[in-house]
């Protein structure tokens, strides 16, 4: 069989991390190929290679039998390498002719023949069942339309290489129904489709053969049909855990905090009970509803119905300020966007969110907040030149340690750590296990959100596993199988 | 805690001090330029003259780095202007009619932000919409009227001088400015306003409450564009509907090139003062030089460009001084 795409010996290094080790993968032409790997398996830096977004270290890409060292996305586009990004980067302000004909006025000056690109998109869109008008405004369309016009661009460009990046990751099952058609109708065309999901049920529907990533490197590629999720899921982890995490003490039998039937914020009737002194974890696929859950919990989103019991009684919590007065802290999930305010100095992020511990009449107790943030940057170990200088200048790791102290400066008694070492060195991550640790055995409790299969497993006491907003599974410590949580979060059952 | 008692030594920054040249730089200026520039009644003039101005933008600040803009500034100045006046011709006393100005501006300030919560829109379109309406209010409600012969007494506040030498207004534009900056700098409800500009979600989520915050910004604002409004209203000894109009985008200047940044949550307010009295000190300086009012306009033009050079730290003297 004919093959379009070819990846030869592919390394990639970042600042002296190792994203891609020696990756070969060949693709035929008219196939749609799954390629599947855990978070940070390297997948994503992949598809910047073949898009021509990031430069390999070491390797080659054969597209056509011509073989492109330099790859550019301008050059990706012209060798007919096209992109559907899960989070799509469309004008959204613009109409649907003028999203798929783009390429055009980036490449001619003049005056827009607006009847032309709208005969040839209509001409494109066609193609598909689709009831999509190329005057539509690509912002009013739904993420599924959303796509449609991703793929009319692309075969506007005369693609012959269509790469989906998680495709169904934010559509519904009904839109999945027609984007598989869509699928099916590209490669009956003769194009080869990368297909990268996380949802590994759906791939055997749609998918002729797969390729799985583990930590960078290539594991081998299988024909689907004779492929069981089972045997994925297996070569996707299946990686001994080092002595990275610590071991604890086991919790107290008392129950911090229950929650029962809870529903909102896209999370449905989900119940679990928090011990004192506990690590609880909350696995799931991305989307699956575990940050939802844990905003509901923190007052950051609404509760629809259930209850929460603090302590045995029941609570009601109105916003963030009522959870931090009820002894709930959070460490968001986007430390950028949600932690840490980088542009202002160490001390004063520290302090934020437990200012009333300050105040000194109408003021600032600036002596005592200093401190405060004094006594942080010695027990977290936060490297930072002075606390005066800003989160900016900090490492990944270290600014995740200042919104750790701002959140343990007022004195949680519960809390939600979201992703804690998302973005974080090996170094750093470990620190942040110790602290949490520590943090158990002083009799605190800790809800875990995490995507790191490992983390999971070796911090968790208990897992509970979320699929599309509900429970599928409360797992305790000897029931804890990376396959049988990914099973639990993939909702095969 | 040796950390922060290792105080480092104090590096002479141009882009803080940038603007500061630039006043200084003015003045010599000015002082070469015109004979009567430096002198003590002129400079007191200078001062006088943009006390109101200086208010404004303080006010400016506050919304600027809540994240909010308002356009409707000087209608509110104009509506609590000719509200209060004609209060005054009618007899009521002066403090009452003060007092009513404040109330006109707390509430219309306030109404800005709430709209903005309720309708979500962002301040600067809402003030768009209610710039229009309290600027129509100010007409029917003045009926278009000049109105003078304000009492004595008030227009003090505008006129009077302590001591015979030192007028009543730079003394309220000084106490507002310490009691504004203290509340900025050294009180919690400032720190939180910096947060809820520069990142509304994490100031959420550390547990402030985002749109209270919004609101007491614009109700301070509106307490301070009212004394602005009287202060201005005393000063010129009359009041009508386009009293204190287009001084929203004077604030608006001095405030940016105080460095208070557009997205909110930045910005110092000395510099907001120093930036809106470099304005002053160039329509002074240029009348006394003779320069005719449109070359005026492109002057005043090409400096604010350099002073958003100066703030942005385009021109460094770095190199020079490494060579050393």
């Amino acid at each position: 069989m004919q093959e379009e795409l070819i990846l030869r010996n592919i390394s990639k290094n970042y600042a002296g991390v190792q994203a891609l080790k020696n990756v070969s993968i060949r693709f035929r032409a008219g196939e749609v190929h799954a390629l599947i790997g855990e978070n940070g398996a390297g997948k994503s830096t992949l598809i910047k290679v073949i898009s021509g977004v990031v430069q390999p270290t070491e390797g080659e890409i054969e597209i056509f039998g011509e073989t492109v060292r330099d790859m550019t996305p301008l050059k990706a586009i012209h060798k007919g390498i096209a992109v559907v990004h899960q989070e799509m980067i469309q004008f959204e302000g613009m109409t649907v002719a003028d999203n798929v004909c783009m390429e055009e006025s980036v490449q001619k000056e003049g005056l827009i023949n607006r009847e032309a690109i709208y005969r040839r998109t209509r001409e494109l869109l066609g193609q598909f069942e689709t009831n999509i008008n190329p005057s539509d405004l690509v912002g009013s369309l739904s993420m599924a339309n959303r796509q449609i016009v991703e793929i009319a661009k692309a075969l506007n460009l005369n693609a012959r290489v269509v790469i989906f990046d998680e495709p169904t990751a934010s559509i519904t099952v009904q839109e999945q129904k027609d984007l598989f058609k869509l699928i099916k109708n590209l490669k009956a065309k003769g194009i080869t489709v990368l297909y990268i999901s996380h949802r590994l049920e759906e791939l055997a529907e749609i998918c002729d053969r797969v390729s799985v990533m583990r930590d960078g490197e290539y594991r081998g590629t299988m024909e689907m049909a004779q492929t069981s999720v089972a045997q994925m899921i297996n070569l996707m982890v299946g990686r001994e855990l080092g002595n990275l995490y610590i071991e604890k003490q086991p919790y107290e039998p008392e129950v911090v905090l229950r929650a029962e039937h809870l529903s909102g914020n896209g999370v449905k009737n989900v119940s679990f009970e928090l011990h004192r002194g506990e690590i609880l974890g909350f696995a799931g696929l991305v989307g699956a509803g575990r940050t939802e859950l844990m905003h509901v919990i923190y007052g950051a989103a609404r509760m629809e119905s259930g209850k929460l019991y603090l302590y045995g009684k029941e609570t009601q919590i109105r916003d963030p300020a009522d959870a931090i007065r009820k002894g709930i802290g959070m460490i968001p999930e986007d430390r950028k966007s949600q932690g840490v305010f980088l542009d202002k100095p160490i001390a004063w992020n520290i302090t934020l969110a437990s200012m009333k511990k300050f105040r000194h009449f109408l003021f600032v107790d600036r002596k005592k907040e200093r401190e405060e943030a004094e006594k942080y940057q010695k027990s977290l170990r936060i490297k930072a030149a002075s606390l005066e200088s800003n989160p900016s200048t900090l490492s990944g790791g270290n600014q995740q340690k200042v919104v750790l102290a701002k959140t343990l400066s007022a004195d949680p008694d519960i809390i939600i750590f979201d992703e804690p070492t998302r973005g974080v060195d090996v170094g750093a991550r470990n620190e942040i296990y110790q602290l949490m640790v520590d943090l158990t055995q002083q009799g605190k409790s800790i809800l875990m959100v995490s995507s790191d299969m490992s983390e999971l497993i070796g911090m968790s006491e208990n897992i509970v596993v979320l699929h599309e907003g509900e429970l599928t599974g409360k797992l305790s410590k000897e029931e804890f199988r990376q396959n049988r949580i990914l099973e639990l979060a993939s909702g095969i059952e | 805690m040796n950390t922060l008692s290792q105080k480092r030594a104090p590096q002479f920054n141009l882009k803080d001090w940038g603007l500061v040249i630039l006043l200084v730089l003015l003045i010599v200026f000015f002082t070469i330029g015109s004979p009567n520039f430096l002198n003590f009644s002129n400079i007191r003039n200078i001062l006088l003259q943009n006390a109101h101005v200086a208010i404004v933008s303080m006010a400016v600040a506050i919304i600027m780095i809540s994240g909010g803009t308002d356009l409707s500034i000087g209608y509110q100045m104009a509506l609590a202007s000719v509200v209060s006046a004609k209060m005054m011709m009618s007899g009521v006393p002066f403090p009452v009619a003060i007092l009513a100005a404040l109330v006109i501006t707390v509430i219309c300030s306030t109404l800005n932000e709430l709209f903005s919560l309720v309708l979500k829109g962002h301040t600067m379109i809402i003030t768009l919409g209610t710039m229009s309406a309290y600027q129509g209010l100010a007409y029917i409600i003045s009926n278009a009227q000049n109105f003078h012969n304000l009492p004595d007494s008030f227009l003090l506040l505008g006129q009077g001088r302590i001591a015979g030498v030192i007028p009543v207004n730079i003394i309220i534009m000084v106490v507002l400015f310490i009691i504004t900056a203290v509340v900025l700098g050294c009180t919690h409800a400032g720190k939180k306003l910096y947060a809820v500009g520069d990142n509304p979600e994490a100031a959420r989520l550390a547990g402030i409450n985002v749109p209270r915050v919004k609101l007491v910004a614009f109700a301070l604002a509106g307490v301070l564009t009212g004394i602005a409004a009287m202060v201005l209203t005393a000063r010129t000894g009359n009041a009508t509907a386009t009293t204190g109009s287009g001084l929203e985008f004077t604030g608006i200047t001095a405030a940016v090139l105080g460095g208070v940044s557009l997205k909110g949550g930045e910005g110092k307010l000395w510099r907001v003062i120093v930036a809106a009295y470099i304005l002053g000190i160039l329509s002074n300086g240029m009348q006394l030089i003779g320069l005719g009012t449109y070359p005026q306009y492109i002057a005043k033009g090409v400096v604010m460009l350099i002073s958003i050079g100066l703030g942005n730290g385009v021109f460094s003297f770095r190199s020079r001084k490494k060579s050393k």
